[in-house]
């Protein structure tokens, strides 16, 4: 226990980049999914295409895989991408699909008599969407929305493999320099648990 | 004003709409009654565009959409009537998220571009129309069936349109409140506002209409003059839907 004490303010700039990384990857999914979303319902068949390819793929792979792909397999063709660069990347593009489900859920749950309402008042469909669906849609998305944020923040504990110093590295630092497990883990645990239920 | 030409309706390969052709002139009142899955509604959408119609073609105030024509001139055709045409739906389909004036101001600023000190002028103007002064800054939510409907006119009549449709305006109202959604209406009517009007209200129909349309199956079966209608339908079908709705 006293050791977690001592080591507390590393453990702390842990969770702070635990919550950047979330932070951070959460702002540029919400646009690329607010994006796909809009994609998904309103593009052309090409493009709807893309969209449903992209959301399948990142929901149908491992995100640790997503990870060591932006990282490690990108080298290979010459980009470099830091680690914590790299971690932004490939949890945006992650995230971003299930925000995109969460949003396309939402703007399909707003009735289709408020776009006909629009529309018979002269409105064009991109305005329609814009001032009469989506901002009835994004109070529909905020229930998923919360949640996509959680598994988010529990998520970027994967990151600690491209050596990333976020909460879950940082344990795995002290760990290998005290040779005590549980304090460590536990305590972390408790932090995810704490900044989970306090979004 | 409205001139309809052969207009068609399939839904796969369910003809909804077979074959309509009439003209209504302006400031004509036309009532469109029948039994309900008869292609009221889908009549009425096809004016405004709501529904795409299979052929035909409709001109409304001049503004032409061909079942034939190019996607580009028929939404060119079809916006420049939405702007002429109100409408009003059985669900009011007020924007939940929007006060009572902000739905009302909506359109004017957002499709006409209109300063919003001007669209606020308007709309309280709407709303005492309708009698909801009071009513200004509520949602939708807090209103009852009856004060929705009335707002949703007076978002309808906001774009100052040429024509206003009505469909089934006062169906999804509790009994009561019927008759303060049929006075506004009917203060339109005298003011001569076109109006095509799909409602179960017979007593409406006979009293302000100048004209019944009698739908069944896609086909507009009579088109009389109410008085002589309502007095001795022409056809049996007409006779037995009459006889329907005015039983008990
Ligand atoms: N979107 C749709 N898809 C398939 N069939 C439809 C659709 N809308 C209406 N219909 C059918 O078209 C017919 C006419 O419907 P409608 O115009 O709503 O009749 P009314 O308003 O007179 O009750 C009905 O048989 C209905 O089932
Ligand atoms: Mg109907």
């Amino acid at each position: 226990m006293d050791l977690v004490l001592e080591n507390i303010p590393f453990l702390l700039k842990g969770a702070y980049y635990t919550l950047l990384i979330t932070v951070v990857s959460m702002f540029f999914g919400l646009i690329i999914g607010l994006l796909a979303a809009i994609a998904r319902i309103k593009g052309n068949r090409f493009v709807r295409n893309v969209a449903r390819a992209y959301v399948s793929i990142i929901r149908g792979t491992p995100p640790l895989v997503q990870i060591v792909i932006v990282y490690y397999g990108l080298v290979d063709y010459g980009i470099e991408l830091g680690p914590l660069t790299a971690a932004y990347i490939a949890l945006s593009i992650n995230i971003g699909a299930y925000v995109s489900e969460a949003f396309r859920g939402a703007i399909q749950s707003v009735p289709k008599g408020q776009t006909e309402a629009a529309l018979a008042t002269g409105m064009t469909e991109k305005q329609a969407m814009r001032r009469i669906i989506i901002p009835q849609a994004i109070r529909y998305a905020i229930p998923p929305l919360g949640n996509t944020f959680v598994g988010m923040l529990k998520e970027t504990s994967l990151v600690s493999v491209i050596a990333v110093t976020e909460l879950m590295r940082s344990a795995q630092l002290l760990v290998a320099q005290y040779y005590v497990y549980m304090p460590f883990y536990l305590s972390i645990g408790i932090m995810y648990w704490l900044m989970s239920n306090s979004y | 004003m409205i001139d309809i030409k052969g207009l068609y309706k399939n839904y796969g390969s369910h003809q909804v709409l077979k074959n309509l052709n009439l003209t209504i002139p302006a400031h004509q009142v036309v009532a469109v009654i029948g039994p309900s899955g008869s292609g009221k509604s889908t009549f009425l959408r096809c004016i405004n565009g709501l529904e795409e119609m299979t052929q035909g073609k409709i001109t409304v105030n001049g503004h032409e959409i061909d079942a034939n024509a190019s996607k580009k001139v028929w939404q060119k055709a079809i916006y420049a009537i939405r702007q002429e045409t109100g409408m009003v739906f059985q669900q009011f389909n007020l924007y939940p998220h929007k006060t009572v004036i902000e739905n009302v101001t909506e359109a004017p600023i957002v499709v006409k571009k209109m300063q919003k000190e001007k669209a606020y002028t308007i709309a309280s103007a709407l709303l005492k129309r309708v009698g909801l002064s009071d009513k200004e800054n509520v949602y939708p939510s807090q209103l009852s069936g009856g004060q929705q409907q009335r707002v949703a006119i007076a978002r309808a009549l906001a774009m100052e349109p040429k024509l206003m449709l009505f469909d089934e305006p006062t169906s999804a109202l509790d009994p009561e409140l019927v008759g303060e959604v049929l006075k506004v209406m009917k203060s339109l009517a005298e003011e001569g506002m076109t109006m095509i009007i799909v409602t179960h209200e017979m007593n409406f129909a006979k009293n302000v209409a100048d004209r019944i349309l009698f739908m069944a199956d896609g086909v507009i079966v009579e088109d009389a003059n109410p008085k002589a209608f309502f007095k001795r339908p022409q056809t049996n079908r007409a006779q037995q839907f009459l006889q329907q709705v005015t039983e008990f």
